[in-house]
């Protein structure tokens, strides 16, 4: 074999085991690369959930609104405890959970459609509470003007009568922002407490949150 | 190969001067006659030649050709423009226009901006132009406006076109598919110039007075068969309907016939009623079923419902009464408040039925919009004129006579049905919030009770609920709330 040949294989061979050494360190770190995003997903950036109160967080009296089963009165409000933790929005998850479990006495009805889920609450600086539903709320709602408008006032009434620092609830469904909860009622803006539904008179001046 | 290239490049250039530089007509309105001009539209700026506008409004001007100015008096004022510059002086002040002004051809053309910043300082004659429109309108000449709107009605589909004072109207089809609708009053001011329709008899719909008489030019399929028109509101209302070829559309949907027995019927004549134009809203529709029972569908019952009121209305009130929806068909709630905005309705009626957790309630409910609802984006807006107001506040304006309805609907059905009870509610409803005119929203009966679902379905009932209802809506039309829109 030619001297030049030898060489040109040699070289040849040597740059082969070279790329070669690339390839395998390129698809190793490849490979690990997606084995961390995997380990990410499995661990999103989300805290783990913290309890809603503390063991020595004072319970306090709060009126969840529910539509009435039977009279004119469209949403009736029932007394129920509630503990008041530091945080606000601990207290407006510890009232959704109330009107999410339904009502305890006999003359009211749940108000949420069935297998709705309260997923997420944020509340801004400017005092309006951003509370994201599962799609449930919309697909399982019986349907009916009134019903609709007693879902979502149960909703607003029952965390903005209770807590003045939120002063406007906006609904999300499935985390977006929809039109109408089921057809009739628009959700575009945020809305605020209606007590002329309820057999609730207005507060003089609330001043203290969940007292 | 360096001709072709040549060619090519020449052929380049023209297409682009043909794109970029269109001459249309443009006629100028003055109170005592009408010019028209030749308008060069270069880069979507109109220029006018102005030395024709001088001469119809006999101002005296120096064109000097040396100097590339053109001087123009009016008594002791002082008008100076130069070619290429968009700075005139005018009494050795200096306007700077959008576009600068051009000599071409022997020609001076202004941007159509001069008549409004300049000419009208010089000559006190107010100059009134809307941008993308082809006319201007000088010192007092009147121009009422004209609106033009299309809607495709089941097998029809009709144009509806209201001028601010009577108006006569004249078909001609010369053309097979593009009729002409002239109008007998020259100028007119139409809110928008052309709209595209597409449906499958009219494509689309233009206003044109470019040859100074105003007309509307259709664009039409070849299905469309006869053209209908028909006068109202003392001709200042016109409806054009389009017939499909061969249809024996005798009754036009929505609309009573002035000539038949329909309008004869009508316990009132046209000047005595003030809600003219109604719209029902069937809810629902398609796939979206609403409250459902063993025995109906809330879709269903209330198509009926709407279709048995459109007819009451039409024979007791004599009212053109328009659905927005006549079949089986899904809606948005935006499509359903345009259908009663874009007709100028009076009265928009949605009707729905209740489905209540309580087995034997029969509470009835009329809805009226939130009263403060979106308060805080009309306050965000305030500071700028009200011009551009949210779709979901168009409720804003007539709220108090929307109330007013509500209260002579749920009086009259207390009194027409006293088995059931009728409440008036608020609530912030998608379709209620962006009507433009008195709405309320009518939520009857409960389809979770078996005997009140059996009445809703009964037709002597139905016929009960309508007449009670049409009892209402001619009681709104005469109280002081309905003569008010």
């Amino acid at each position: 074999m030619p001297r030049h040949i030898t060489i040109a294989l040699v070289v040849l061979i040597a740059g082969l085991a070279v790329a070669l050494g690339f390839f395998v360190d390129v698809v190793g770190r490849v490979q690990s690369m997606m084995k961390n995003e995997r380990e990410t997903e499995e661990n999103p950036f989300k805290p783990p959930t913290q309890p809603l109160y503390a063991p020595t967080d004072p319970a306090v009296n709060v009126k969840i609104f529910f539509p009435a089963a039977s009279g004119d009165t469209l949403l009736v409000a029932e007394d129920q405890m509630i503990f008041k933790s530091s945080e606000l929005a601990n207290r407006a998850k510890q009232i959704l959970q109330k009107v999410q479990e339904g009502p305890h006495d006999a003359s009211m009805v749940p108000s949420l459609p069935k297998e709705t889920k309260f997923q997420d609450l944020f509340i801004s600086e400017q005092g309006t509470a951003f509370i994201d539903f599962s799609s449930a709320i919309a697909t399982n709602h019986p349907g009916g003007v009134l019903n609709e408008v007693a879902t979502i006032y149960s909703i607003v009434d029952s965390l903005t009568y209770n807590l003045p620092e939120i002063r406007e609830v906006k609904i999300l469904i499935g985390g977006v922002e929809k039109e109408t909860l089921a057809g009739h009622c628009l959700l575009l803006l945020p809305l605020e407490l209606d007590l002329s539904m309820t057999n609730v008179m207005p507060r003089e001046e609330k001043t203290a949150s969940a007292q | 190969m360096k001709k072709i290239f040549t060619a090519v490049l020449a052929a380049a250039l023209g297409a682009a001067l043909f794109i970029f530089a269109a001459d249309v007509n443009f006629p100028i309105y003055f109170p005592d006659g009408k010019l028209l001009v030749k308008a060069d539209v270069m880069n979507r700026t109109v220029y006018l030649p102005v030395r024709e506008i001088l001469g119809q409004m006999n101002v005296p001007y120096t064109d000097s050709v040396s100097l590339e100015t053109l001087t123009i008096r009016s008594g002791t004022n002082r008008l100076v423009v130069t070619k290429n510059s968009g700075l005139i002086s005018y009494n050795d002040q200096i306007i700077l226009l959008p576009n600068p002004i051009l000599r071409e051809d022997n020609r001076w053309l202004v941007p159509v901006e001069f008549l409004t910043m300049g000419l009208s300082r010089l000559t006190g004659t107010e100059f009134r132009y809307r941008p993308g429109t082809s006319r201007v309108f000088a010192g007092s000449v009147e121009a009422p406006e004209l609106e033009m709107n299309a809607q495709t009605l089941g097998p029809i589909t009709r144009l509806t076109l209201r001028c601010a004072v009577p108006i006569k109207l004249d078909v001609k089809r010369d053309d097979p598919l593009k009729p002409i609708l002239a109008i007998d009053r020259t100028p007119v001011d139409p809110s928008r110039e052309r709209f595209d329709h597409k449906d499958r008899l009219l494509r689309s719909v233009a206003f044109d007075d470019s040859d100074g008489s105003s007309k509307i030019v259709l664009d039409i399929t070849r299905d469309v068969g006869d053209l209908r028109v028909t006068a109202a509101d003392n001709n200042r209302v016109y409806f054009v309907d389009l017939l499909r070829k061969g249809d024996t559309v005798t009754q036009v949907p929505g609309l009573a016939d002035p000539g038949t027995g329909t309008a004869a019927k009508a316990e009132f004549s046209a000047a005595d009623r003030k809600v003219r134009v109604i719209v029902i809203d069937p809810g629902h529709g398609g796939t979206d079923t609403g409250a459902k029972s063993s025995i109906t569908t809330e879709k269903d019952l209330m198509l009926t419902i709407s279709r048995r009121l459109r007819t009451a209305l039409q024979m007791r009130l004599g009212a053109t009464v328009l659905l927005t929806r006549d079949s089986d068909t899904a809606l948005d709630n935006e499509a359903r408040s345009a259908v009663a905005n874009n007709n100028q309705a009076n009265l928009l009626i949605s009707l729905h039925t209740g489905i209540s957790v309580d087995k034997v309630a029969s509470g009835s409910s009329i809805f009226i919009m939130k009263e403060d609802f979106g308060d805080k984006s009309v306050v965000a807006s305030t500071s700028r004129d009200q011009l551009f107001l949210p779709w979901y506040l168009g409720y804003r304006v007539h709220r108090r006579a929307s109330a007013a309805a509500a209260n002579i609907l749920r009086d009259q059905l207390t009194k027409g049905i006293p088995d059931w009870t009728f409440s008036v509610r608020t609530a912030p409803l998608a379709i209620l919030s962006s009507a433009t005119m008195p709405s309320v929203l009518i939520e009857i009966g409960n389809l979770n009770n078996a005997s009140s679902t059996q009445m809703l379905v009964d037709a002597a009932f139905q016929t009960r609920l309508v007449n009670t209802l049409v009892d209402g809506i001619q009681r709104f039309s005469e109280s002081a709330q309905g003569t008010a829109n």
